[in-house]
């Protein structure tokens, strides 16, 4: 019995190698592999544990929930969490995927992390499960979309998992002591510059000084610049690839756009050109009447105080194809050193499900990615989230490939010129034009 | 011809103890030359290196001094020069005499000594981050503590960090605020040090306060004067903390507030240009090097 056994293991053996070396290595891969770890490295102020937000004191669920669900579809996989804060995320992104730490990132920047070879394109995964793309908010996956080192067109190197937006938001209760109409939806620089001048002075109700406009220098002042320009129908250039790249910084639109912001600054308090004057903003004290350039973070404040009637959101200002103000948020990406793609790839569908984006919306307050939020009672309660998911799908995309570069500091520094008086409107701009030129032609 | 003379075993075993002492005094000592090689050696290193390469943190390319180049071709990199310095000379101009008044002021009275001391010391054990954020309030043009005295005093009002033309004076006022107590106590060291046999003759002589003050506080104070002046450029050329919460990396408004340190900052985590972050930071290693020898020589300190 055992001379006959031995032979037929051996043979059967040596078969199963033949055969296991002779499969295409694709195959190997395109499984997922249980009985694994997965790392995902993820930025800002989520927790593991329980936590209570101190503006609202609402509970807050950890992310081991996430944990535990994942883990419970994926039997055998170990789920591990890195959070990073906001602070210094790029070096500390850079970092972590140079050192291999993580499976998935959360990664704003998926432009210059992409260009670096650094991310493993998703067209095949997607294609591969016939992912539907669509499930996502429109604008949302094209705006993540970006080149590889090798990349002739645009590519698929992230999904979104994170949303934001851009927004105009103005304070009713001062409208109403001024006897200014409401802003539109979709207001014009000419009709925000008008409203603006109005209700600037003294309140003709609480004899209070008011400001009748905010946008906030800083870092923030190119950025306020260049959507003032898509008000006048301009553009900041052409191209997404440095070698591309074309930059439009001293077109007749940016001009207008500055003088404009310059116009504006009679209105504002003195401090906006570093960032303050707005202290008393989304507060039942405000004294501003119209602020440009917000972002999603307004939404908590403002329910937390009940301020949601007094504070409407509506869209930043657009070019006439209706497109305007920067793209932002999160997407996922896969590490291009990551040992275990196929699995890193079912997380990144996962964080598209109901499950993951409510729970990022209902436990942590970030803005779904998905369409079917919109039809969610959460959202549905919380009025100022459906302009500001609208505002989400009409963002310059792919976002401004200028916004975390040089260009981006030299043209605020110049902007800021201007608005402080120091440059004229064209020498500012026809600075920042040569200078972020000659920066794109000598890298 | 030489011949070998034997040690007395006597002395071998003193000369194995002695080894076996230095030997295991190095073994003491080995963690904290690793530390310095780990953190303090290989950096400097690292940083110069990477200055001759064009590099985003994972893909490098040599570009030899071409970052050296594109930097000092720079208005930008001047520009932080220029306020980096700024910022220094008058920090010092201003602190070190009015800190060494005030410490002499200390120095004579005779109650509350301590007190005055602690006061005036507190703000330089206070964050400098935290101080920025306060005197961002306190220099605020409309509502500004800072605005709110000198027009109560009759006096003319500024829009400081609103302007790129007094930007740089409110920060300098809170560096004065921030390391005035330092030098007090520094002064006030030396000051208890000078003899006061010195001053029994003097009075002797017929000197007055004044007299004495000028011609036997402020000789003997030399010393303390340029350690002051060297330590005070050296933290001066790398100012970075209190300038980045004032006007972000850019240094607003208008790169007015722009030190190099700051400089370094925008370029290396701002646009992922390790290369020239580097370049500028060798340029300020070597500036700070020159400053400090060309101090050293001026104020003739021995270190």
């Amino acid at each position: 019995m055992k001379i006959i056994r031995l032979p037929a293991v051996l043979i059967t053996a040596c078969s199963l190698l033949v055969l296991s070396g002779c499969l295409p290595q694709e195959e190997s891969e395109g499984e997922v592999v249980e009985d694994s770890d997965l790392t995902i490295a993820m930025i800002g102020g989520f927790k593991l544990q329980d936590t209570t937000d101190p503006i609202t004191a609402q509970k807050s669920k950890g992310f081991y929930a996430v944990k535990e669900e994942f883990e419970r579809l994926h039997p055998g996989v170990t789920i591990n969490f890195v959070i990073m804060p906001w602070s210094n995320y790029v070096p500390n992104t850079q970092a972590m995927i140079a050192g291999s730490q993580a499976d998935v990132y959360q990664m704003p920047g998926v432009n210059d992390f992409a260009a670096q070879g650094l991310l493993e394109p998703l067209q095949p995964f997607i294609d591969q499960d016939d992912f539907n793309l669509s499930v996502y908010h429109d604008n949302l996956v094209e705006g993540w979309m970006t080149f590889g080192p090798d990349d002739d067109e645009i590519e698929i190197y992230s999904l979104p998992v994170l949303g934001d937006a851009r927004f105009i938001q103005y304070d009713k209760e001062l409208f109403e002591q001024w006897g200014v109409e409401p802003l539109s939806d979709y207001p014009s620089v000419e009709e925000v510059m008008t409203k603006a001048k109005q209700m600037t002075g003294e309140n003709p109700v609480t004899g209070e000084q008011n400001y009748g406009i905010y946008f906030t220098g800083t870092h923030d002042t190119a950025l306020a610049l260049a959507n003032f320009m898509e008000g006048f129908d301009g553009e900041w250039g052409t191209g997404q690839r440095w070698e591309d790249i074309e930059l439009n910084f001293d077109s007749m639109e940016m001009e207008q756009a500055l003088e404009a912001m310059i116009e504006l600054s009679s209105y504002m308090p003195k401090s906006f050109i570093n960032g303050q004057g707005n202290e008393r903003w989304l507060t039942s004290s405000n004294n501003i009447a119209i602020a440009v350039n917000q972002g999603n973070g307004n939404m908590k404040p403002i329910y937390a105080q009940g301020l949601e009637e007094r504070f409407p959101v509506v869209q930043s200002f657009k070019n006439n194809d209706g497109v305007g103000s920067m793209f932002s948020g999160s997407p996922f990406a896969i590490g291009k050193t990551s040992q275990n793609k196929d699995l890193a790839w079912e997380f990144i569908k996962f964080s598209s499900s109901e499950y993951f984006q409510r729970f990022l919306w209902e436990e942590w307050g970030s803005t779904p990615v998905i369409k079917e939020a919109v039809e969610w009672d959460s959202i549905q309660e919380m009025e100022l989230m459906i302009p500001v998911l609208e505002a989400m799908t009409t963002a310059v995309t792919p976002r401004y490939p200028w916004a975390s570069s040089q260009p981006r500091y030299i043209l605020q520094a110049k902007a800021e010129g201007a608005l402080t008086g120091t440059l004229t409107v064209e020498q500012a701009l026809k600075e920042a034009q040569q200078e972020s030129t000659e920066w794109i032609d000598s890298r | 011809m030489k011949t070998a003379i034997e040690a007395p075993a006597n002395v071998q075993s003193s000369r194995n103890k002695s080894m076996k002492s230095t030997i295991t005094w190095y073994l003491f000592l080995l963690p904290t030359f690793l530390g310095i090689a780990c953190f303090i050696v290989y950096p400097v290193f690292e940083s110069f290196r990477l200055s001759f390469y064009n590099s985003n943190g994972t893909i490098e390319t040599w570009v030899g001094f071409s970052n050296y180049e594109r930097v000092l071709g720079q208005s930008a990199f001047w520009n932080a020069v220029y306020n980096t310095f700024y910022i220094a000379f008058f920090q010092l101009l201003l602190a070190i005499p009015i800190g060494f008044v005030l410490a002499s002021m200390i120095n004579r009275i005779h109650r509350f000594k301590s007190l005055f001391k602690v006061l005036f010391f507190l703000p330089n054990v206070t964050s400098i981050v935290a101080a920025a954020m306060i005197f961002m309030f306190i220099l605020q043009p409309e509502v500004g503590l800072m605005n709110h005295i000198l027009d109560t005093l009759g006096l003319q009002t500024s829009p400081w960090l609103s302007d790129p033309a007094t930007s740089k004076w409110g920060v300098i006022l809170l560096t004065i605020w921030h390391w005035i107590g330092f030098v007090i106590i520094i002064c006030l060291a030396n000051l208890q040090a000078i003899s006061p046999e010195l001053y029994e003759a003097s009075e002797i002589d017929g000197a007055t306060s004044l007299q004495q003050w000028f011609f036997i506080t402020i000789p003997n104070m030399k010393g303390t004067f340029a350690f002051l002046l060297i330590m005070g450029w050296i933290s001066g050329l790398q100012r970075f903390q209190e300038i980045f919460v004032l006007g972000g990396a850019g240094g607003s408004p208008s790169r007015s507030l722009q030190t190099m340190v700051a400089l370094i900052y925008e370029r290396g985590f701002g646009g992922f240009e390790f290369g020239i972050a580097s370049a500028i930071t060798v340029l300020l290693f070597l500036i700070i090097l020159l400053f400090t020898v060309f101090n050293l020589k001026l104020t003739r300190l021995k270190l």
